[in-house]
């Protein structure tokens, strides 16, 4: 037995230098060529779309916003139709059919579209496909090889949703200058300064977390449809309200232009406020030329004449940034600690 | 040196226990033939030596005191999985080059002139390779990381004859050419006899024969396959463990 000796040099101490994260990244970049492909074919179509309308709004939008004074008759007609138009969709032809209402409510899942099909194969696919015996049995090391896996594409897909939401952005511009359509909505908010890409890179790593832990595609993306949905609208509804303590101002602003109506309220001739039974009776006693005028403020103007006040608790337009930047952190953190998550389960994997 | 040393391995998976204290060393320089019947531990023994699976009890080092998955380890041993797991959609170039960047210790050189002699062409997508081209590459590329170590799991198993012997030639070559330590497990003995130096038979998770082809044969008076299905019958342990044995 000792007559044998191992004759493969152990080599110099330099060489423990881990392998450079370039090497690592241009794997990764290699491996998932495909998604990179489709998925910049995938926002190439929308953003080639957007453009397109961009220009065709902005140039009609131009319009509107010449016309002197905006109080004319005329140039209260040249708004309607611009906002019938390209907001509501109304008659047109088929690229802007559905409208910038319809094209932001599609929007609104792209993210997870994105980071599910991006993020979910990340692991997934290796142990389905019993690659990761060959991945985690390199010189690199698993921990090394996962971080990279994790992170490229990471960075290319919320770089890319960045870049996405200045397009959207341009389009989006008319809608935002003409205080038709508040940026602190759910439907703006989403899609502009930093949401869009931060929820990208949330959908991205819930995905891929999960596709580490059940070590399946398929379900992976769709639980990560489910609890992205469920995060999405509990936010939207209960968590985004609360960044900031609503501002409270008088009267009712029905344009939805200044900021994000969170609640409203009546208040009684002797400042008590009116509770939503009260309310409905007080309704049901108002003249019926009141009930049955075809004026929208018919209502609120008989409330005034008799004393009652009206109250509204908004958060106004002006914390656009403040709130973005509020999600975009909170967003951003949890998204590192699922990465973090992952790279764990998968050094801890086969223990 | 010794590649490989174990000390009460024991593996359970969730109820079942793959292996099961079992104890061990496979010295250097050998081409190691680990054998056993299906689910006999071969592949849990092999992929916990080379890091991918951590033992429930017990110890192991490989190339002389490492511990598996250690950057050390990983630098100086090279793996082939059961079935040559390798991306399929990538062109062998491709995957020659993903394999290049995810080592510190590459000789391209090495590796083209394997394939170039094996006719393998570097413009064909992994998927498309015949098993045993497959297998030639999942070897080139374990060889072109120039290792201490070579751990092939099954690696005969997909392959038709002719691919087989090709495949066993080359394994000799690299382990004369370079000095390699050779493990190498399979369900069928007389597939390794020919190129085996030291013999392991596994069994329910337990070593049954351990040493030298030679001195094995010397001391039972016959041949490794009727070694093997001797001690595999009997089910008692073999005495004729490394330090024990001649």
């Amino acid at each position: 037995m000792t007559a044998h000796t191992i004759t493969a040099d152990p080599g110099p101490a330099v060489r423990r230098r881990p392998v450079p994260w370039p090497k690592l990244a241009w794997v990764t970049q290699r491996q998932r060529r495909g998604a990179i492909i489709g998925t910049s074919i995938f926002l190439g179509l929308f953003a080639v779309y957007l453009v397109i309308m961009a220009v065709i709004q902005n140039n009609a939008y131009a319009a509107v916003a010449a016309c002197h004074p905006a109080s004319a008759a005329k140039c209260q007609q040249l708004a309607n139709s611009f906002y019938r138009t390209y907001w509501g969709g109304g008659a047109g032809s088929v690229l802007q059919s559905g409208g910038a209402q319809t094209v932001s409510s599609l929007l609104f899942a792209v993210p997870v579209i994105l980071g599910a099909f991006a993020g979910a194969p990340s692991l997934a696919r290796e142990l389905e496909n019993g690659t990761f015996r060959f991945a985690w049995t390199q010189g690199a090391g698993r921990t090394r090889w996962t971080i990279s896996t994790l992170v490229v594409p990471a960075l290319l897909l919320t770089a890319a949703a960045g870049a996405f939401t200045a397009i959207f952005y341009w389009y989006f511009r008319p809608f935002i200058e003409d205080q038709q359509v508040s940026v602190m909505l759910p439907l703006g908010f989403a899609l502009l300064g930093v949401a869009f890409a931060a929820w990208t890179l949330l959908a991205y790593s819930v995905a891929a977390f999960l596709g580490a832990l059940f070590r399946r595609t398929i379900p992976a993306m769709a639980v990560t449809l489910v609890v992205y949905i469920v995060l999405a609208m509990e936010t939207a509804i209960a968590i985004r309200p609360h960044y900031a303590t609503p501002a409270t101002v008088q009267g009712w602003n029905n344009a939805g232009g200044a900021g994000w109506v969170i609640s409203s309220w009546v208040k009684a001739p002797d400042g008590a406020v009116l509770s939503q039974s009260a309310l409905n009776n007080l309704t049901n006693q108002v003249p019926a030329s009141v009930q049955n005028s075809n004026s929208p403020d018919a209502f609120t103007n008989w409330l005034t004449q008799h004393g009652y006040t009206m109250w509204q608790s908004v958060q106004p337009d002006s914390r656009f940034w403040q709130f973005q930047l509020t999600e975009g952190a909170w967003l951003l953190g949890v998204s590192i600690l699922l990465i973090a998550a992952t790279v764990w389960l998968v050094r801890r994997r086969g223990a | 040196m010794n590649v490989i040393e174990t000390s009460g391995l024991s593996k359970r998976y969730r109820r079942k226990w793959a292996l099961r204290d079992c104890t061990l060393t496979i010295p250097g320089n050998h081409i190691v033939a680990l054998v056993g019947p299906n689910g006999a531990g071969k592949t849990t023994l092999l992929t916990m030596a080379v890091g991918l699976t951590r033992p429930t009890a017990g110890t192991l080092t490989v190339l002389g005191g490492e511990p598996p998955g250690s950057p050390g380890a990983l630098d100086h041993i090279g793996f082939v999985a059961q079935d040559a797991p390798l991306y399929r959609s990538l062109p062998v170039a491709a995957m020659l080059r993903v394999a290049r960047n995810l080592n510190r210790r590459w000789d391209q050189r090495r590796a083209t002139d394997r394939l170039a002699q094996l006719e393998i062409p570097l413009r064909q997508k992994v998927g498309e390779l015949s098993g045993g081209q497959k297998a030639q590459l999942a070897l080139t590329i374990a060889l072109a990381r120039r290792p201490a170590l070579l751990v092939l799991d099954e690696p005969l198993a997909a392959l038709d004859p002719v691919a087989r012997e090709d495949f066993l030639t080359s394994v000799v070559a690299a382990a004369e050419d370079d000095g390699i330590s050779v493990v190498l497990s399979s369900h069928v003995l007389a597939e390794l006899e020919r190129v085996a130096t030291y013999l392991i038979v596994l069994a329910r998770g337990q070593v049954r024969v351990s040493g030298t082809v030679r001195e094995l044969i010397a001391s039972h008076g016959a041949g490794l396959e009727e070694i093997a299905l001797r001690h595999l019958r009997s089910g008692v342990p073999s005495s004729s463990r490394t330090e024990a044995g001649q």
